[in-house]
């Protein structure tokens, strides 16, 4: 019987055993890129931006995602949209990356004008007789998400979408992301494959090691620990810990605040994972001394002891808190390269050096995103060695990476690799 | 007078306030002559509802002239304390069709489709105030006189009012008696020339540096609340700004493309067949512009390219920074209010109404 394989991938997605990493080419291979690109990048849903990256009409942001250029803008009614960066004419590039204010969009090719609709209303020497009806922008399907913004690229979205809204459109509410402004940004490259990204962001077994800022408000053991490896008193301490988790849970909901956590990391389309975490410490905010970096708390927040509501995504991290939010999105830039973009979130009339110090509010995970840059292309660096074979996740501290690794098999073997 | 129409309201709509958003229909219960060639137009709701506006804000008539798109806006002249009827003023314009149309045919008990109320041109709260108007620019700061006066209490304005001769000066009647009667209302009338009435013992003129700091000395204190034609207002923002007045305390009724004054060329006789010389500062040329021409057809017509596409105001591809004067600019929303704030214009539908530096 001659073996016929759907794609010259899947003999690489077969040989993945339960239990461990990938192996190599699946990190490495630019066809699994490719691949990757294709499933997880235009066919899932994928977290792309804020509503408050565009706050005034007029506003418009490019985001790349491989060959696909997108326009995020907030159209003359303050409503959101979400179209392909593509002048119908002959296809050049409407925009340039990165934020712009725009009355109209205009292909600086030939002026073809749209309104911020999409709809093209000024074609110039195209005759009388030319139908402009049907070359409009081309519409993205989108999803804002408490202020978060999801796109899919395909025609053909997944519609396990409506849990995430529903889970996250009620966790979301108080922190009120909509109108929250973008404080700071910062861009890093890692040199490494998107999926390490995921996976180094998905434990915590690195952080006593690697990322002491991070470690001051961050309870690592949140995401797993061998009771065996842990000296007496650090058991005791985690007993507490576990014990007081019930605790805060139990008074949160009670008081109102979805807390529970949610996971939706095997057997679906959309990947992610939520929780209300407990800041350590001083027990507000993921700052140096864990007290909050800002003294307007976002949105409708009252409190600052609600710690740090939690959101996976396959292409982004998040922590919402009382007094600010940090959030990530992860886009590939080739089998060995990865953007990852973080914001820092304040309330929307919150004053830079009066009511928040930039440095303070930045500080703990600028860091730890320069720690975890380093740390990706160490491991990456390493599956490129001959050397490399898929190593064992940790049952206790690493379940998260296998629950990914095994969703990214399932989702690319239903895509037909 | 036609009395059938002053029914009181009764029954289901007694009580009940007109809905910007349904709403849509006036009925005219009374036309008046102002001046020689001013009208007033007062309305009411078919359904006699009563109107919820600030002073200051405008309806927008569409009266479907020829079957034509021809919206203007009219601020609403009459206080809104009487929330009975709304008032509009207007001027008949040379060539002015919606005017023209407006002052030949509303009759009484006609109807006329409108909408509103719209406008941000709103008084702030603020304890010292100038309005300052020229021609039929009074409607908006008139119906804020008028509201003071309903409310009855002291206040502290200076109300400046230019026209072009003493025959022209609207509400000249009724400001004499605010002023007599209004404690705290100051009034000053301005006409131009006053070649109607050889016996005017006032100033005449324009608004000046001088005039202003002689007749309000204390202009730096007040907030500003500007309406009239764009030349008459950018005189009086640079000369507010020259005495002292902070740009958060000045607000001027701007008449964009939708709020257009019926007008053939706005700023009328006082830019008529002027030219100014338009510097370009990168090319390092200087043209003469015609007042009656935009910016980009006199660069053009003088072998200065710019860039451009639409030549009407819609996508912005001539989009440049006026480094110095001022212009009228009539766009299709080729621009955004945010970047003329930062100095920016579209020269292919901005005629100059002083001499011009850009940077091109």
């Amino acid at each position: 019987m001659l073996n016929k394989f759907p794609s010259s991938i899947t003999p690489l997605l077969d040989a993945r055993v339960e239990g461990h990493s990938l192996p190599a080419g699946l990190y490495t291979r630019d066809d699994v890129f490719q691949a990757d690109m294709d499933v997880f990048f235009s066919k899932h849903w994928i977290y792309v931006g804020l509503e408050c990256d565009v706050p005034e009409a007029g506003d418009a942001v490019v985001i790349d995602i491989g060959n696909t250029s997108l326009i995020v803008l907030r159209d003359d009614d303050e409503q959101i949209r979400v179209v392909r960066n593509i002048c119908r004419h002959r296809g050049a590039r409407l925009l340039d990356a990165g934020a712009t204010v725009v009355s109209k969009l205009v292909c600086p090719y030939h002026q073809w004008t749209y309104e911020l609709s999409g709809d093209l209303s000024y074609a110039p020497h195209m005759g009388k007789d030319f139908d402009k009806s049907c070359r409009n922008l081309k519409a993205v399907n989108f999803q804002s998400i408490g202020g978060l913004i999801y796109v899919c690229l395909s025609d053909n979205p997944p519609s396990d979408i409506a849990t995430l809204k529903k889970v996250m459109e009620e966790r979301l509410a108080p922190y009120d992301v909509r109108n929250a402004k973008v404080a700071h940004e910062v861009d890093v490259i890692e040199k490494g494959n998107w999926k390490l990204t995921i996976e180094n962001n998905r434990e915590c077994y690195h952080c006593s090691a690697n990322h002491p800022e991070l470690c001051v408000s961050f309870v690592d053991l949140d995401f797993g620990f061998d009771p065996e490896s842990l000296s007496p008193e650090d058991r005791e301490e985690a007993e507490a810990h576990f014990a007081m988790y019930n605790e805060r849970t139990t008074i949160w909901e009670a008081d109102g605040f979805s807390s529970a956590a949610i996971e939706h990391t095997r057997d679906v389309e959309t990947n992610f994972r939520t929780q209300r975490l407990i800041i350590a410490g001083a027990g507000e905010s993921q700052t140096e001394d864990a007290t909050a970096a800002c003294s307007k708390l976002l949105g409708r927040m009252t409190r600052r002891d609600l710690g740090d509501m939690h959101l996976w995504g396959h292409n982004s991290w998040n922590h919402f808190m009382g007094d600010h939010a940090v959030t990530s999105i992860v886009i590939p830039l080739s089998a060995d390269t990865t953007l990852v973009r973080t914001k820092w979130l304040v309330h929307k009339d919150a004053v830079e050096g009066v009511d928040y110090d930039l440095e303070k509010l930045t500080h703990v995970w600028v860091e730890t995103t320069n720690q975890d840059a380093g740390l990706v292309a160490r491991s990456h660096a390493g599956i490129l060695d001959p050397a490399y074979e898929p190593g064992t996740y940790s049952k206790f501290s690493e379940r998260a990476l296998d629950d990914f690794a095994t969703w990214y098999i399932e989702r690319m073997r239903a895509h037909g690799y | 007078m036609a009395t059938n129409l002053l029914t009181r309201a009764t029954g289901s709509t007694a009580g009940q306030i007109w809905n910007p958003d349904t709403d849509d229909t006036l009925l005219c219960v009374d036309v008046h002559d102002e001046t020689h060639d001013v009208k007033s137009f007062t309305f009411v709701s078919p359904e006699r509802k009563s109107f919820a506006f600030s002073a200051g804000q405008y309806f927008m008539f569409e009266l479907g002239i020829d079957g034509e798109d021809d919206g203007r806006c009219y601020s609403v002249s009459s206080s809104p304390l009487r929330p009975g009827a709304i008032t509009t003023t207007v001027k008949r314009v040379t060539g002015g069709k919606v005017s023209n149309w407006l002052h030949d045919n509303l009759k009484p008990n006609m109807r006329v489709r409108a909408s509103g109320p719209l406008g941000k041109f709103t008084r702030p709260t603020a304890k010292k105030f100038l309005f300052i108007s020229g021609g039929s620019g009074i409607t908006p700061v008139m119906s804020m006189a008028r509201e003071m006066a309903d409310t009855a209490q002291p206040v502290d304005v200076v109300f400046l009012h230019a026209g072009r001769s003493p025959r022209d000066l609207i509400f000249r009647n009724e400001l004499a008696n605010l002023a007599e009667r209004l404690k705290g209302f100051r009034l000053h009338l301005l006409p131009e020339n006053i070649a109607s009435e050889r016996s005017w013992s006032g100033i005449s003129g324009r608004i000046s540096k001088e005039f202003l700091s002689l007749a309000m000395p204390d202009i730096a204190d007040r907030t500003v609340m500007c309406c009239g034609p764009a030349p008459f207002m950018m005189a009086a923002r640079a000369i507010a700004a020259e005495l002292g007045v902070a740009t958060s305390n000045y607000h001027e009724e701007s008449f964009d493309r939708a709020e257009i004054q019926d007008a053939p060329s706005p700023g009328g006789d006082a830019v008529k067949a002027k030219s100014f010389k338009v510097q370009f500062s990168k090319q390092g040329k200087t043209i003469v512009a015609g007042a009656d021409q935009t910016v980009l057809s006199c660069a053009k017509k003088s072998g200065v390219r710019l860039p451009s596409s639409c030549a009407n105001g819609i996508c912005g591809t001539c989009k440049s920074k006026l480094v110095s004067g001022s212009v009228d600019m009539n766009h299709e929303g080729g621009i955004r209010q945010r970047e003329i704030d930062a100095g920016f214009f579209l020269p292919c539908c901005s005629k100059p109404l002083s001499d011009l530096v850009i940077e091109r």
